[in-house]
């Protein structure tokens, strides 16, 4: 218990002193993730909302395919990656192994689904008379998903912020396709991994308290989203 | 003639909720839809304004056979808008859901001020302009529904029981509206109500419907 609550002092001061490589771990670890959630994002919406509007074979099979992908380990994800872009793969030759592409790249295909699902719930959640009205005084088909994007704006960010959390908290592909190498690819997660094999506690425990700060935010952020759409369909 | 229905049936879990042989509507003419609930008034409605297809028979508008193909159909939509019983107003003041239809026509913003402003006196709703519309009781939102079709000047306005959450202090100005866009606007109207006064007051003719048919 001593242990525990000097590295959480030292944790603490470390954090408060802005410390160099804690810093830059914390900022890779955000910018990796916020491009992957962007990412993620420009391609999910636009395919929740291609789902939702349009009537086609194999579209239930298709929701099915995608929620199951919700559950699919990280590990999973950098593996079929890592196929892909080792030396040996179809794009080895673009050098993107141990790089934060890399992370990107397997990021992106963890949350696009989850954004995907989200994006069709919020919609599906929103009233039918939103869309019939829309069309009924003259929005053609591009005009309708603005309006419905308008409409189901705190289910699209509340998708957007959880695959936030999604991707700032994994740590598989990170570890895979990133290699964990110091100011380079080492992200928040990955370096907590390293911290804990090396029975180094302080760095691990300033950067735990990082992540839970910021899946805190996250989830007061989506909480307020909620609230909004709880009192809606209220 | 406006539009010519011919052997038209839209059926919902094997049973036809419209089954018509023939029905003629002509322009510039208002007619009431009166019959039970259930009758199909709602879904008659909503296949006259291109929201719902047939699945037998066709129907021709001004003339020409709708496909129902999505190419057809959206600039036939720019000409045929419907009310619903319980209309819905968009996550935005008032003001902006009467001009919405106006900024999806390309109106210059001047151009629909004065339209948004002019419809919303028509419907005693001008002071609420600036409020939300889901701060709005059922007979207001009624009233800027019914506003937000006449603003772009349909030339076929359906409402689905345009009265039925108004109040009495209010029925006259709906019904003072559908009778000005019939006969200052020249806009066909096709409305369905339960009340036989206001069918009195307001209908060119009256269609009747029961289970789907019309007597």
């Amino acid at each position: 218990m001593q242990y525990l609550l000097e590295s959480f002092g030292r944790a603490v001061s470390l954090i408060a002193q802005c410390d160099a490589e804690l810093a830059t771990i914390v900022w890779f670890s955000l910018k990796i993730s916020l491009i992957s959630t962007l990412v993620a994002a420009v391609i999910g919406i636009p395919a929740g909302f291609a789902i939702y509007l349009n009537k086609f074979r194999f579209r239930r099979a298709l929701i099915t395919v995608l929620n199951s992908l919700l559950a699919l380990p990280t590990v999973v994800i950098a593996l079929f990656v890592y196929g892909f872009i080792s030396r040996r793969g179809m794009f080895g030759s673009f050098d993107l192994l141990y790089t934060q592409s890399a992370i990107i790249i397997g990021q992106t295909i963890l949350v696009v689904p989850m954004i995907t699902i989200f994006v069709i719930s919020a919609l599906g959640h929103l009233d039918i008379r939103y869309r019939k009205t829309a069309m009924t005084l003259g929005a053609d088909r591009w005009q309708t998903s603005l309006l419905l994007m308008h409409e189901a704006k705190f289910g699209i960010a509340a998708a957007i912020a959880a695959a936030f959390g999604r991707v700032i908290s994994e740590i598989g592909v990170g570890m895979m396709l990133g290699g964990n190498i110091k100011g380079f690819t080492r992200t928040m997660t990955t370096a907590m991994a390293l911290e804990y094999d090396k029975g180094e506690f302080v760095l691990a425990v300033a950067l735990g308290l990082i992540l839970m700060a910021i899946t805190l935010g996250i989830n007061i952020f989506i909480n307020y989203f909620q609230g909004n759409i709880n009192e809606r369909y209220n | 003639m406006l539009y010519k229905l011919d052997n038209v049936k839209r059926i919902h879990g094997g049973k036809a909720i419209v089954d018509i042989a023939q029905l003629n509507v002509e322009p510039g003419k208002i007619y009431a839809l009166t019959g039970p609930n259930g009758a199909g008034k709602t879904t008659l409605l909503q296949m006259l304004a291109f929201l719902d297809a047939p699945d037998a028979g066709t129907v021709t508008f001004m003339g020409n056979q709708v496909l129902y193909s999505e190419k057809q159909l959206q600039p036939l939509r720019r000409r045929v808008i419907m009310v619903d019983q319980q209309p819905i107003l968009f996550s935005m003041s008032v003001y902006r859901n009467v001009e919405f239809p106006l900024k999806l026509r390309g109106l210059s913003e001047a151009a629909r001020k004065t339209a948004v402003e002019e419809a919303l006196k028509n419907v005693d709703m001008l002071s609420f302009a600036d409020v939300m519309g889901s701060h709005l009781s059922g007979g207001e939102i009624q009233r800027v529904a019914l506003a937000r079709a006449l603003v772009c000047q349909p030339e076929v306005l359906l409402l689905d029981e345009p009265t039925s959450n108004i109040d009495k202090n209010h029925q006259p100005i709906i019904e003072n509206m559908i009778r000005s866009a019939s006969k200052n606007d020249k806009i066909s109207v096709v409305f369905s109500t339960h009340s036989m006064q206001l069918v009195e007051q307001l209908a060119d003719h009256c269609l009747s419907m029961e289970a789907g048919k019309i007597r």
